[in-house]
């Protein structure tokens, strides 16, 4: 399927040196055809995604191994462990928590709801171009701009609660490559540069499992790669809800 | 025939996706060709060092109140647009990706601040400007541009837009600096940009307009300024050609929004007459009534009206109002007091009395002062921008925080000299000399950089014969030796003989000759030579250049206002190249045409531009550069937008100046006229060609160029390259956006053609070094500016035809045994891609505690070898040696490496040691406490289990810290002392400390006595427990096996070392269980 994708975008680009001008519908329809449809996306209703993160780069990083658990409709969880201590940050819809072990302090702290506008974005398990209209979002086209020498399409996603991201398509399969968010934190805003890669099929579904970020623009000083992606395992909904106890470290 | 090809075409295409396609593709046949572009040279990277210190001239100023806080919008004179959301706190670039970096207005649209405006080209007609390409929108804070036409202006002064339609817009060109054009003066456009007209027009084709000001209560009543100006290579004028003489410039009233316009009377009511130069107008933003007018004029002044310009009076003229009319003619009335004015100028000068006098603001800000914003709702606070930068100030002026996060720095050449990390050197327009770090731990901050001499800086070069030296020079070839260490500066520049006058260019070219460590050339129309550190000066030639007298009238220059600062001086050598491969060789051309070379060190010289075919007469030569591998090969770059021609002209000639090939032009895909032409130090093919937008390459010898554009590097006037031998690194000076450095460009050299067609392949890299890694860096704040270091890590670099999307691609790290050190995510961008490598091995297993071990999270480096990356994309997969050596600058040499390495590694293990016997604690306790749980509370087995439980737990306390809450605890157990001690051999990569080496023993008997002390109890109590347990059908205790003591995924055994160590000394090597005994 995706070798005919393939055969169609390469005959365009063989007719036409230029690639026509798209409407931000046909993108993202264009988008979730590569993704597999929108039928299989939405037959994934959980997913738990692990693998390594890799945080900085030159003469010193670490490595933390990642786990990131995400359930319908807007439920995350991820986890990064070393020397057997686990940070956690987690959305359960409403409510945003993390927990930092690593100076020794065990108990769960809530997020503000600027910290976890990050999370709570991500807690959207088919992405914000799925259903974009009924999410309340707002979505335009600004062209082809060069990501890495890829001309790649822009979309930019005026986010319902008024922060902006945008989105960077590959021009020959229309899959995420790129994503830029904009977002404000007490009163600030932040950008944040994330890179998609190494896609493969989940369920049936192309996810990444290459995410690298960093400030826009700056070196990825947060490298994660996945190694096992499972979709439609059982999560309890207690390891999203703040805990009342100390959180227990999932396996 | 036509269907066979067409077929086979789309295959080729098909199969250049299916490479990368999932599901079992398999690679195919390549394409023929690959187009060589800026996707695929650009993922080398580039890092700016600025340095933001000295920053850059400052055109335009834009700002507005928005959520309570100061938008800010400074527009660089050719560094691009910088935002900022916080008064400057922080800025960021948002013009970049725009063609053009000079500019010369913006707008914030008063009725929605998302809408900002900005012209193109600079309007301050200086003779270094650069050409801008039109106007530009914003809808969206300067996110994202449109650009809304004006395509010819070039420069463009101000934007006007009326506060009751954001629709109507003026736009005020002065047009075309260095040639006749229509397509200047005023424009307006009453479509938000989508159509624009030109509704007042000069008489001749050399005026423009130069200023426009709107009544702030009726929108359609106008006045705008008109300004015949021209500038030449030698020569300007603003106004006509001599003070007496006729002009274009005049001032003219509209009261129907520019549909018809009136030329308000010169020489009538209170007005001077004509002939005018440039003039400016505006109102008072609070007073209607109240215009103020800056006329450049045979009695130049401030002229006030009272009654909306029927009639005016003259005001100030003191110095500071008249002075340099093309280069500071703004005038900014405080929106809350009419009578309070202020004109950037030399100084910024202010009055409080409605003009009738000025004075300096005062303050300590660099001068040159070109537009200021005052805030509305307290004028107090002003921003203003001169030609050292933008500055703040609190107190209406008097004093100055100077931005220091802008590097918008104009350099107009770059050196290097072979320090270990070495130094650039470089001058820039209007702001000195400077000498700054290429590496620095914690980053090149602003103080890294070093000022020497002053004025305009352009050539610097560090003395080769005297490191405590350099010279520099201002304008003019005022060229000092400079002594680093007392900052004295001696002035060596030639002098003139009886009856002569020497010309020396504003940017005077001096030359280091590359044969005789030493030597210096310096060039006015004849070119010097000195031998002795500017102590005598050899003549070695005639006037190289036309020596015409009609390019010599400077002290005429200007127009109606003499301006002869030396920056017209013309008919003047500009650049020499002594070749490398024969000093007697000396290739010079002048600005006026000429490229002269000699055979014979200056005895006879030879003019052979006349052999350059297709070459417009009297081009500039912005550049000769003789071959580093050929006597008879040289380079030459001619720059003819003085003429109004902005082409790259570059030329090679192989035979000695005899014939040339045209190397690089606008068919090549190059834009902007042409600074500067270089010969990689070791491919002759590889070319660089820095023009006014930016830097292409070759790595054809010119047939192919590409664009680079990487580490978002702007399409910013690049005026010199150098490359560093030592390290290959391509160092850029831009004419403002500071210095930036391409690192390694040895994959430049390995590309080909048959290169480009694979799907992938590594790249040669420069020799790897484990770089010492300097701690540094400390809290400046937000608003500071620093540059980039160089990756600290092994750099790997290999080429990709396509973006890999699908599927994994990893590299993985062996060592010279072919075992697995380490896997690094690899880059997935198309053509070249650098990923870093620590060189570190995977860190130790260690203990679970309360806290992190911070130390202990990493591994050694390595020692060093030829290890191997092998990268795996797909079912392809591609190998690479890496030979990694040590610094050059360790004080230690490879047995000390070795030592602190084992001696890590020593620790490593204990780590891995105390983590089994965590485990093994934690393990029996949990069995123990399990079967305790499943006996009835009075059970004395119950009893035994709990206490066996207990008491191994007091081991496991003495092993690791325990106290959990976060807070600074300060418990330190056998595991924190084993981190510290960790951390102290990891910090210093020469022979550990003897104390060290005994701290090592010193743990490993504490360690060992807890491990007999668990052993012991275990042996002691779990066979009776566990014949309890046995007895009631319970399972025994059995504490875990013992584990692996480093991580599985990436470890190094003691054989991986030893053969490390073997390979790289080419003997056997056997690590010995006690480091201290030497093998």
């Amino acid at each position: 399927m995706l070798i005919r994708r393939g055969l169609l975008a390469a005959l365009l680009l063989f007719v036409a040196a230029h690639a026509r001008a798209f409407t931000v519908d046909e993108l993202i329809a264009k988008n979730i055809e590569a993704k597999g449809g929108l039928d299989k996306i939405r037959a994934i209703r959980t997913l738990r995604t692990s693998g390594q993160m890799r945080v900085g780069g030159g003469g010193f990083s670490l490595d933390l191994a990642y786990t990131m658990m995400a359930q319908r409709p807007a439920m995350i969880r991820t986890e990064a462990s070393i020397q057997g201590l686990t940070a956690v940050t987690a959305y359960d819809g409403s409510i945003g928590w993390q927990l930092q072990p690593f100076q020794g302090r065990r108990d769960p702290d809530k997020m503000s709801a600027d910290d976890m506008k990050g999370l709570k974005l991500s807690a959207d398990m088919e992405g914000p171009l799925v259903d974009y209209k009924a999410k309340g979002h707002k979505i335009d086209y600004l062209g082809t701009e060069d990501v890495d020498g890829t001309a790649a399409h822009k979309l930019k996603i005026s986010l319902k609660e008024g922060d902006i991201r945008y989105v960077y398509l590959d021009p020959d399969y229309f899959l995420e490559i790129r994503i830029v968010d904009q977002i404000k934190i007490r009163g600030v805003e932040i950008e944040q540069e994330t890179d998609l890669g190494d896609y493969e099929q989940v369920n049936g579904v192309y996810l990444p499992f290459s995410i690298e970020s960093g400030p826009k623009g700056g070196p990825k000083g947060q490298k994660i790669t996945i190694v096992k992606a499972e979709a439609n395992v059982d999560l309890n909904d207690a390891l999203f809800h703040f805990p009342a106890a100390p959180a227990a470290v999932s396996k | 025939m036509r269907d066979t090809s067409l077929i086979a075409a789309i295959s080729a295409v098909i199969f250049s996706f299916v490479t990368s396609a999932p599901a079992g593709a398999e690679a195919a046949t390549a394409p023929t060709a690959v187009h060589f572009d800026a996707g695929i040279i650009s993922g080398l990277g580039a890092r700016n060092i600025g340095s933001a210190r000295m920053s850059g001239r400052i055109a335009a100023v834009a700002a507005a109140t928005v959520d309570g806080k100061t938008l800010v919008y400074a527009g660089a004179a050719s560094g691009g647009v910088w935002k900022s959301n916080d008064g400057g706190t922080t800025f960021k670039p948002v013009f970049d990706k725009n063609p053009v970096q000079t500019i010369g207005a913006i707008a914030i649209d008063p009725s929605n601040p998302k809408v900002v405006w900005v012209g193109t080209g600079e309007c301050w007609t200086r003779n270094s400007v650069s050409v801008g390409d039109g106007i530009y929108k914003s809808a969206d804070g300067g996110e994202t541009w449109s650009h809304m036409g004006l395509d010819a202006s070039e420069r463009i002064s101000e934007i006007v837009i009326n506060p009751k339609n954001s629709d109507v817009v003026y736009a005020c060109v002065p047009g075309k600096l260095w040639s006749d054009s229509a397509d200047r003066g005023l424009y307006k456009t009453v479509d938000g940009g989508k159509t624009w007209s030109l509704i007042l027009k000069g008489k001749n084709l050399s005026t423009g307009c130069s200023a426009i000001t709107m009544d702030p209560q009726s929108p359609d009543l106008l006045y705008a300024c008109l300004w015949d100006f021209r500038r030449k290579g030698w020569t300007y004028r603003s106004g006509g050609e001599g003070p007496q003489d006729e002009s274009g410039s005049g001032l003219y009233r509209s009261e129907d929004g520019g549909k018809s316009w009136i030329e308000v009377d010169a020489g009538k009511n209170g007005l001077p007459p004509k002939p005018y130069g440039r003039i400016e107008i505006k109102f008072a933003p609070s007073n209607n009534k109240i215009v103020y007018a800056f006329i450049e004029g045979t009695d130049s002044a401030l002229y006030r009206s009272d009654d909306g310009g029927k009639t005016w009076e003259q005001r100030d003229k003191s110095q500071g109002m008249v002075w340099r009319a093309f280069y500071f003619a703004r005038l900014i009335i405080d929106p809350t007091n009419p009578d309070r004015i202020y004109k950037p100028d030399f100084d910024l000068i202010v009055s409080e009395d409605g003009g009738k006098s000025f004075s300096s603001s005062g303050g300590g800000a660099h001068g040159d002062w070109h537009d200021l914003w005052i805030n509305p709702q307290n004028p107090k606070h002003v921003i203003g921008g001169d030609d050292g930068g933008l500055w703040i100030s609190y107190d209406g002026g008097s004093r100055w925080w100077q931005a220091m996060n802008l590097p918008i720095s104009q350099f107009y050449h770059v050196s290097i000299d072979d320090r270990d990390p070495y130094q650039v050197y470089g001058g820039l327009q209007d702001n000195s000399t400077w000498i700054g770090d290429s590496e620095y731990p914690g980053g090149i901050t602003n103080s890294r950089w070093e000022n020497i001499l002053g004025g305009d800086g352009f050539w610097a070069f560090t003395d080769p014969a005297d490191p405590d030296y350099a010279y520099a020079e201002f304008q003019g070839g005022s060229i000092s030796r400079c002594n680093r260490k007392t900052h004295d500066a001696r002035d060596i520049q030639p002098r003139a003989g009886y009856n002569e006058k020497l010309r020396f260019n504003w940017n005077t070219p001096i030359h280091m000759s590359p044969n005789e460590k030493g030597t210096i050339y310096i060039g006015a129309q004849f070119l010097f030579r000195s031998r002795d550190h500017g102590q005598s000066w050899e003549r070695i030639s005639p006037d190289l250049t036309t020596n015409d007298p009609e390019k010599q009238k400077q002290e005429q220059s200007g127009g109606i206002t003499v301006d002869n600062s030396s920056a017209e001086t013309h008919t003047t050598i500009y650049s020499i190249s002594e070749s490398p491969k024969d000093g007697q060789v000396i290739w010079v051309g002048t600005d006026d045409g000429n490229v002269q070379v000699t055979r014979d060190g200056g005895t006879t010289w030879t003019n052979v531009v006349g052999n350059i075919k297709g070459l417009p007469k009297s081009s500039w030569v912005s550049w000769v550069e003789a071959s580093r591998f050929d006597v008879a090969t040289a380079y030459a770059a001619f720059d003819r937008h003085t003429f109004g021609d902005m082409a790259p002209y570059v030329y090679k000639t192989a035979d000695g100046g005899k014939t040339w090939s045209r190397i690089a032009g606008p068919d090549q895909g190059l834009r902007g006229y042409a600074h500067v032409i270089k010969e990689d130090t070791i491919k002759p093919d590889l070319l660089f060609v820095g023009t006014e937008y930016g830097l292409w390459v070759s790595i054809d010898g010119g047939r192919q160029w590409a664009e680079f554009t990487g580490g978002n590097f702007p399409k910013v006037a690049v005026r010199d390259i150098v490359i560093q031998p030592r390290d290959n690194d391509l160092v850029l000076a831009t004419h403002g956006r500071g210095i930036w450095i391409i690192d390694d460009i040895t994959p430049l050299r390995t590309m080909t053609d048959d290169l480009l067609r694979k799907d992938a392949a590594f790249l040669d890299s420069r020799p790897i070094t484990q770089r010492i890694l300097g701690s540094g860096g400390w809290a400046e704040g937000d608003a500071t500016f620093y540059g980039e270091n160089p990756p600290s890590g092994a750099v790997i670099t290999y080429y990709q035809r396509t973006r890999h999307l699908f599927g994994p691609i990893k590299i993985e790290i062996l060592g010279p045994d072919g075992k697995l050190v380490d896997t690094i995510p690899a880059s997935k961008r198309r053509g070249i891609n650098r990923v870093s490598w620590s060189m570190r091995v995977a860190p130790p297993l260690v203990p679970n505690a309360a806290q992190i071990a911070f130390s202990s999270s990493q591994g050694p480096r390595v020692i060093s070898g030829i290890y191997t990356a092998r990268l795996t994309k797909g079912k392809e997969v591609f190998e690479t040696k890496l030979n990694i050596g040590l610094d050059r600058r360790a004080t230690y040499n490879l047995d000390d490496r070795k030592a602190q390495f084992d001696a890590a590694m020593r620790v490593h293990d204990m780590f891995g040691a105390m983590s089994s016997l965590v485990d093994k604690i934690i393990g029996s306790r949990m069995m123990a406490d399990q079967s305790a749980a499943n006996l009835p509370e009075k059970d004395t087995l119950r009893k035994d289990l709990e206490g066996f439980s207990s008491r191994i737990e007091v081991i496991r306390k003495k092993i690791v810290a325990t106290k959990e809450g976060g807070a600074i605890t300060g418990e330190e157990r056998l595991r924190e002392h084993l981190d510290q001690l960790y951390g102290a051999i990891m910090s210093y990569e020469g022979r550990p400390a003897q104390y060290q080496m005994k701290s090592i023993d010193a743990l490993q008997h504490e360690l060992d006595d807890v491990n007999k002390e668990f052993s012991a109890l275990t042996a002691k109590t779990l066979p009776a427990i566990n014949e309890g347990l046995k007895a009631k059908g319970l399972p025994p205790i059995a504490p875990p096996p013992e584990m692996p003591h480093m991580q599985a995924s990436s470890s190094l055994s003691s054989a991986d070392i030893n053969a490390a160590f073997s390979a790289f000394l080419g003997r056997f090597y056997q690590r010995s269980l006690n480091v201290m005994e030497k093998d």
